[in-house]
């Protein structure tokens, strides 16, 4: 069995973290790195970037380069029309069908993409081991985190990436939740917790019962769609409505505003610029938005930037009352509130989580890291059967059926605790009828239209009867993961029905199956763009220290002197064949030529040295040899 | 939403699926191999939580039940496990879940308490749901009130129609919901004394007398529910208003 991590897979970041000794640790870089930015890139010649060096090539190839993939995790193009038109990569996919995401002339779903963050997780985790002198470095299995709000496709499609990056996807489990756990090792034994979680994308607040090492889940609530990701985007519009009035600058051909006549480029400039003021503001009074790109910079003061943002962060209010409310709990009967996620160090929001629980909340973790050390305790509770620690959530958002006339039926109801099951009975309407059409959604309005739809299926195998005789019942059961199964069996003849699934924003085993093969298929091309890409940066290496000796303004008398009589002439012919082949993609001409110059100028090296040693021992500084 | 339970009087061993050994229903491990059991045939609620059939239940201990289980059977300590031990882990988790839920609410507690006592369910039929009108079977005790409020309504939704203020309007919403909010909290005294008398007669009582309480606790439960009909179209009305203010 290989090693187990714990995976923060966020809409900005991402994190991985391990338990040793009963102590979570997050796995950093060489550079002390905990964060690996949650962005992918494809590059020209083919090779995907990961993390930093996608970050980077947001600038520079802004339409080959995908962030912010949790937003579109499990959704359909209808539910992200609007945000896809902010963005500088091509969003797309068919009308009533998951998202796709094009990169140069490939497509990929967002389980696909987020499946390159994890498997840049799972190689620094190995890395990682394999340093520690561990014997099996091998990750093979994983607790993953999703925002406590996400509905049952957000959830499948993030488990669909796990699998699709080699890992066995132990559990989902929800951010806050997973917070507490980090924090209830060291905290308090007992009391009520409120866990506020504004992240890059998303917006969580649940309500825990903490006691005797039972981490209970009273109630949750949120908003999928609500983070510093929309901090940043009024920041944006802010700039690029000031850069209008104050002159075309880019030749603006009045498009849709706020993004319309800009480069992707553009916007990237201005976005990175933006975040580094929003970053300055949580210390300083004063931060400076700088654009150098565009000549653009402007002062903006915090008052500024919290008149802005205020209305967005106090969106985050009514999800907290109703959490409580179902809690059954007053603000006043909250013992501790603790912060979670980058854009709770905005000070805004610390103002406001403390007037609505009349506290100062928590945040000695940091807040971009707690999460990721609570998988990785929730990942060590469920492989090394330790006893006293459990976790008990609930699921987000009410389970129903549609019935007659478009309204739904609800089967399970939100704030359950989970696994939790459902049943209802289904009958015939006409004679002989031997399949039922059943519409599976969750949400909490009354009408199917108004809700999320998750599945539709067939229930077929019904025995002919007349009409209303069948009894069949259909069970729900929503698992430890707030994922959702569905069996049913008509109850007169005992005979248990097909089902086949359908997700209605979601892939089915067979597309997984695919897009795995797939991945492998595509991983060994990846492996060769990485291999050429090594072999030309090795010739690189050999062609320039071969021209540096070449162009030595004494070097006609070097070979004079030390040179064999047409030693120069093969060096220079062996230097011109590799260069010949390092612009094509041969792989294997580059590596052997560039032997060939090796080895070519291998005397030519010697002699170099020794007449540096001779100088230096001739009292002439090495440095000028 | 309750499943029905599936009465346990006709089944009252259950076969361990591991070693073949019989097990009392409400028995969770195989008493022989210490397996978890399937779910299969089971208990009701109370029985399921080892808790004996009574209405008047300390909130702490239910909870502390619930944990106890919670920490015996959930599926994060059967990772390892076999499959079917994994399957009984979760349907064993998941009953729990259902069975806390109902017996921590006082009302849901009642109401699974009739179903396994074999009452019929104490729904009544749609109401004033749909039709936006208080009718229905009325239950008895409430015929006064209903006959009130109906009258008060359609004069509000002529004085509506007529244009009138609608603040003026939310007073009158507002004086003639006030009877109904009384009979509510008249009401939930009833629905405790009764629910006292259900818990004397658990040991004492003979079946006649324990079933007229059970009847009358059906009653009572479905007057509640015509109550919070009553008081769902007030506040349905009410919305009206604010949306034609706003």
């Amino acid at each position: 069995m290989g090693k187990v991590v714990g995976i923060d897979l966020g809409t900005t970041n991402s994190l991985v973290a391990y338990v040793r000794d009963g102590v979570p640790h997050v796995i950093r870089d060489s550079a002390g790195d905990a964060l690996v930015p949650s962005v992918v890139s494809l590059g020209e010649d083919g090779t995907f970037f990961v993390g930093r060096e996608a970050q980077r090539r947001l600038l520079t190839a802004p339409s080959r380069s995908v962030y912010s993939v949790k937003r579109f995790m499990g959704r359909g193009i209808d539910d992200v029309r609007d945000e896809a038109s902010l963005l500088p990569f091509n969003v797309g996919g068919d009308p009533g069908g998951v998202v796709r995401i094009g990169l140069d002339d490939r497509e990929f779903t967002p389980p696909e993409i987020s499946a390159f963050v994890l498997r840049e997780l799972k190689q620094r985790a190995e890395d990682y081991f394999r340093e520690q002198g561990e014997f099996d470095f091998e990750v093979d299995r994983a607790v993953i985190t999703v925002p406590a709000y996400f509905n049952d496709a957000q959830r499948t499609a993030t488990r669909d990436a796990g699998r699709l990056a080699g890992l066995e996807v132990l559990r989902i489990v929800n951010e806050p939740t997973a917070a507490s756990l980090a924090y209830g090792l060291d905290q308090r034994d007992r009391g009520i917790i409120a866990v506020y979680d504004l992240g890059g994308g998303t917006f969580d607040i649940s309500i825990l019962k903490v006691d005797d090492g039972v981490f209970q889940v009273l109630a949750t609530n949120g908003d999928t769609h609500l983070g510093g990701d929309d901090i940043d985007r009024l920041l944006v519009e802010l700039v690029l409505r000031e850069m209008e009035s104050s002159g075309p600058l880019g030749g603006s051909t009045k498009q849709d505003p706020p993004y319309g006549a800009r480069s992707a480029e553009d916007i990237q400039a201005i976005r990175k610029a933006v975040i580094e003021a929003k970053v300055d503001l949580t210390d300083a009074e004063e931060a400076e938005i700088r654009v150098d790109a565009l000549g653009y910079r402007r002062k903006i003061t915090r008052a500024e930037f919290e008149q802005l943002i205020r209305a967005l962060v106090e969106r985050t209010i009514q999800p907290v009352r109703q959490a409580l409310a179902d809690a059954g709990l007053e603000p006043s009967e909250v013992d501790e509130a603790v912060l979670v996620g980058g854009s709770t160090r905005v000070p805004l929001v610390r103002r406001l989580v403390s007037e609505l629980f009349g506290r100062t909340p928590h945040s000695e973790l940091n807040p971009d890291e707690v999460v990721a050390l609570g998988a990785a305790v929730q990942a060590d509770i469920l492989v090394s059967g330790r006893r006293e620690m459990l976790l008990l959530d609930v699921t987000p958002l009410s389970l129903g059926i549609e019935t007659m006339g478009g309204v739904v039926s609800k089967i399970i109801l939100r704030n359950s605790t989970i696994p939790a099951s459902g049943r209802e009975m289904f009958t015939t309407g006409v004679d002989n009828q031997t399949a039922v059409d059943i519409h599976v959604l969750q949400g909490e309005r009354e009408l199917a239209d108004d809700c999320r739809s998750l599945a539709r299926f067939k229930l077929r195998g019904i025995p002919p009867m007349p009409a209303g005789l069948p009894r069949i019942e259909v069970r729900f059961q929503i698992d430890a993961n707030g994922i959702l199964s569905v069996a049913a069996s008509e109850l007169r003849t005992n005979v248990a029905q097909t089902i086949e699934v359908k997700p209605s924003y979601g892939l089915t085993d067979q597309e997984v199956e695919r897009m795995l093969i797939e991945s492998f298929e595509h991983a060994q091309a990846d492996v060769d763009a990485r291999l050429l890409i090594e072999a030309r940066n090795e010739a690189e290496t050999v062609i320039h220290a071969t021209e540096k000796s070449l162009r030595r303004p004494n070097f006609a008398e070097i070979a004079a002197v030390d040179l064999q009589p047409g030693e120069q002439e093969r060096i220079e012919s062996t230097l011109d064949a590799l260069k010949q082949v390092m612009a094509g993609t041969d792989r294997d001409a580059i590596r052997e030529r560039t032997h060939t110059l090796n080895h070519a100028t291998q005397h030519l090296a010697e002699v170099m040295m020794n007449r540096g040693v001779r100088e230096a021992l001739a009292g002439k500084n090495v440095k000028d040899v | 939403m309750t499943p029905d339970p599936i009465p346990a009087q006709h089944v009252p061993t259950l076969e361990c699926r591991n070693c073949g050994a019989g097990a009392p229903v409400d028995e969770h491990f195989c008493p022989q191999c210490s397996r978890i059991l399937a779910l299969g045939r089971h208990g009701d609620y109370f029985s399921f939580l080892g808790l004996p059939r009574r209405l008047t239940i300390d909130p702490a201990h239910v909870e502390r039940r619930f944990r106890d289980l919670s920490r015996q059977f959930h599926p994060d300590y059967f990772y390892n496990a076999s499959p079917a031990e994994r399957l009984a882990s979760l349907e064993r988790s998941s009953y729990l879940n259902d069975a806390y839920r109902a017996l921590r609410n006082p009302i849901s507690r009642i109401e699974h308490l009739l179903a396994i006592e074999g009452l019929p369910p104490a729904k009544s039929e749609d109401l004033s749901a749909s039709s936006g009108q208080a009718a229905g079977k009325v239950p008895p005790e409430l015929l006064e009130e209903v006959f009130e409020l109906n009258e008060q309504l359609d004069e509000i939704r002529e004085a509506r129609e007529s244009g009138t203020d609608p603040a003026v309007l939310r007073d009158r919403l507002d004086s003639a919901r006030k009877p109904i909010d009384l009979k509510r909290e008249g009401h939930e005294r009833k629905v405790e004394s009764l629910s006292a008398r259900w818990d004397q007669q658990l040991d004492a009582g003979d079946a006649a007398a324990k079933r007229a309480t059970l009847e009358a606790l059906r009653e009572r439960l479905l007057e509640r529910n015509y109550i919070n009909n009553l008081l769902a179209t007030i506040d349905r009305e009410a919305s009206s208003l604010d949306v034609r203010a706003g």
